[in-house]
């Protein structure tokens, strides 16, 4: 029983790590209606950004507010200059211009940083707590706080908010949106700074863990888009929820299903991704998304 | 079955270079016969002339493994820099020669790797310090029907040591079973009773480990392999692996693990589980400052590794002569400013060391004396081994150097282990 409950901690925290990184997904989903494969790269350089900051002896909080302020800006840089481009274009371009954005954020880390491992300070110690005979790490704990702490944020933003609503109602029909008067480029750009100021929070959460490399997020990025695709790319909840799902049902399948094992419980996700698409095509927590004619 | 189809793809490129190779070859062989018709007894072999040898190396330079792979080219670089400082290496021919090295990145990709040694065939003596088995395989049998020596490349494949299956290959570094074997026979020493458990990745590294390490415990009544398991290469966590052989009770854990991330936070979640072995580290993932400082390792009651090398983040590396020249030519002839943290840099600065002596005894400027030379050394101690470890290419079936240390993490660096206590 103990290995049983020590399996679905670890399984929730791994699962965190996805939920992170499919946040930041989701919330350029929802303000631009674009899938930015770019994500993960660009938390890292978020990571980087903060694990400078710190051997320049910043403090650590500090240096990770710092990051996100500047993420935001870069964040919102890249769409003006970038995306802004293929926007209202053939949205595939638009996908395949962020992959390419990945290839190239990666290697202009490497190229500043190089490939070498960097060890990114933990913002929790490394203390333990043991409950029902599992053991919990602070730092587990604190990333799982973290990651529901935002996505409540998130979750108000959207339903709650006018500037949700106008990100909502841009990223819908952003031909409307500017008809009735509203910015459209600003809440584009306003959207991207959003998303890339959560992967910086995603990248500082993560880096002590997987250690900073340019490639760190290129695995946790699979997860997310499954996590994503679970989820539905409409709920920011959905997707925490279906995150940690992947997690917890990995370990277990790995560990109690002999003939998954350790070596094939990377498809687990993939399984869960057929069986949700076939009975609910919007994700078990999305909205089916309905146009009028 | 992608893999498969991988693996075939792979293949017809090899056999594509190879012809391509085996076209090129011929024509470059009839020209420098129609060059060299004056007084020399063998024709010289592309990539070297009355002044100067080229060396060619295919490493990762990006990607995951890139820390790693530049030290393979930073550590050969800086040996024969400073060389060539002083005027070149003086071979068996009585010529000094100026020693160039061509690198190129692979990103520990095989087809890149193929490709690379298809672009440097021509204009390299030989290929050498090159990392990676899966990469160095990839142009093996190119390699071998093209007659171009792969000289003490790092891996610990054994193929690469067995001179029938490659005549024009021998790896440098000790292969896996050599290093598992090491420290199996230093655990069935042991007086008391010890259970085991194994981690590995799902490959021939993971796969070599444990079959050197089953080999050095066998007949010894006091060892117990509780539990085994395995781990993909592409996995980011090994949680719910370590959580299952925590369970299992056992005193000893031998964690034949490459990847540097993994093994960092394995060190770290066992510790949170409260399971408190042994553990042992294979040599290219136990480096004191990169790997076991952020792990936390002191909890533990040993960590166990082995090595021929001394490791350049020891306390009193600095101190020492040898260490002192090796860390300024490193950053003066290789740009290697750091200390390096992993120990691949000591190691190409050996098989430079080594080449030297192969250099030193071969009479004529071709690649069939090359390998003559190559495989004639022994009991050459390279600068900063460790003592009673050595270089013997002599022995087939065994790498360069294939004697290890068992050493003990004590701290803050290591220290010789003879004994499990």
């Amino acid at each position: 029983m103990g290995t049983f409950i020590q399996l679905v901690i670890d399984g929730l925290s791994t699962g965190s790590i996805y939920a992170a990184l499919a946040l930041a997904i989701v919330l350029v989903n929802q303000a631009t209606g674009l899938i930015n494969f770019a994500q993960g790269g660009m938390a890292v350089l978020s990571a980087y950004i903060a694990w400078q900051l710190t051997a320049w002896s910043v403090p650590l909080i500090l240096a990770i507010l710092i990051s996100i302020a500047v993420s935001f800006v870069i964040g919102a840089l890249v769409e003006r200059l970038l995306i802004r481009k293929f926007e209202g274009g053939d949205p595939d371009t638009a996908v395949v211009v962020t992959i390419g954005l990945l290839t190239l954020v990666t290697g202009v880390c490497a190229w500043i940083w190089t490939y070498n491992n960097r060890l990114f300070p933990s913002l929790f110690p490394l203390d333990t707590i043991t409950i029902a005979g599992a053991v919990i790490s602070i730092r587990s704990l604190g990333t799982i706080l973290v990651i529901v702490a935002i996505m409540v944020l998130l979750q108000v933003l959207f339903l709650g908010t006018k500037l949700g609503l106008a990100l909502r109602a841009v990223a819908i029909n952003p031909q409307s949106a500017a008809f009735s008067g509203m910015p459209v480029g600003r809440l584009l750009m306003v959207g991207w700074g959003l998303a890339a100021g959560l992967g910086a929070v995603a990248g500082a959460l993560v880096a002590p863990q997987l250690t900073l490399t340019p490639n760190m997020m290129d695995g946790a990025l699979v997860y997310a888009l499954a996590a994503v695709i679970i989820g539905g790319l409409t709920s920011p909840i959905g997707v925490v929820i279906a995150a940690w799902l992947i997690g917890v049902l990995e370990n277990l399948a790995a560990v109690y299903v002999p003939f998954i094992g350790h070596d094939l419980k990377i498809a687990v996700p993939f399984i869960m991704i057929f069986v949700v698409l076939i009975i609910r095509p919007q994700g078990l927590f999305g909205r089916k998304t309905v146009v009028r004619v | 079955m992608s893999a498969h189809r991988m693996r075939m793809r792979a293949a017809s490129v090899v056999a594509g270079l190879g012809i391509v190779a085996l076209l090129v070859a011929g024509c470059t062989r009839g020209g420098d016969n129609g060059g060299a018709s004056g007084g020399e007894s063998a024709a010289a072999s592309p990539g070297i002339t009355d002044d100067s040898i080229t060396l060619g190396i295919t490493t990762p330079l990006s990607g995951a493994t890139a820390g790693p792979g530049t030290c393979t080219v930073a550590g050969i670089t800086a040996y024969f820099g400073a060389k060539n400082a002083d005027g070149g290496v003086k071979f068996g021919d009585g010529k000094t020669r100026k020693v160039e090295i061509k690198a190129l990145d692979d990103a520990y990709d095989p087809q890149k790797a193929a490709a690379n040694y298809g672009q440097l065939k021509d204009s390299v003596f030989a290929m050498t310090a090159g990392l990676g088995t899966p990469t160095n395989r990839a142009w093996r049998e190119a390699a071998i029907a093209d007659k171009v020596p792969q000289a003490l490349i790092m891996t610990g494949d054994p193929i690469f040591s067995d001179q029938k299956e490659s005549p024009w290959q021998l790896g440098f570094v000790p292969i896996y079973q050599n290093e598992g074997e090491a420290f199996g026979k230093l655990l069935a020493s042991s007086s008391g009773d010890h259970k085991v458990a194994i981690l590995s990745q799902n490959d021939d590294y993971g796969q070599g480990y444990v079959e050197g390490f089953k080999k050095g415990i066998e007949g010894a009544k006091n060892i117990e392999v509780v539990k085994e398991l395995t781990y993909e290469a592409t996995d980011t966590s090994v949680d719910a692996q370590l959580t299952e052989l925590a369970g299992s009770g056992a005193d000893v854990f031998f964690n034949a693990m490459s990847i540097t991330p993994l093994v960092i936070s394995s060190l770290q979640k066992t510790q949170e589980l409260g399971w408190k072995p042994s553990w042992f580290l294979p040599s290219n993932t136990s480096s004191p400052s990169a790997i076991l400082e952020p792990g936390g390792a002191s909890a533990f009651p040993g960590v166990y590794t082995v090595a021929f090398a001394q490791s350049a983040a020891a306390p009193t590396f600095a101190d020492s002569d040898a260490g002192k020249t090796f860390l300024s030519d490193l950053k003066q002839y290789a740009d290697y400013p750091d200390t390096p943290a992993f120990p691949h840099c000591v190691w190409s600065y050996q098989v430079g060391a080594t080449l030297d002596q192969v250099f030193q005894k071969m009479t004529e400027p071709t690649r069939d004396d090359f390998m003559t030379q190559l495989r004639s050394i022994k009991d050459y101690v390279a600068p900063l081994m460790l003592d009673g470890s050595s270089v013997d290419t002599t022995e087939d079936g065994q790498p360069a150097v294939s004697t290890v240390q068992v050493q003990k993490y004590n701290g803050k660096g290591y220290a010789p282990a003879t004994s499990w206590e």
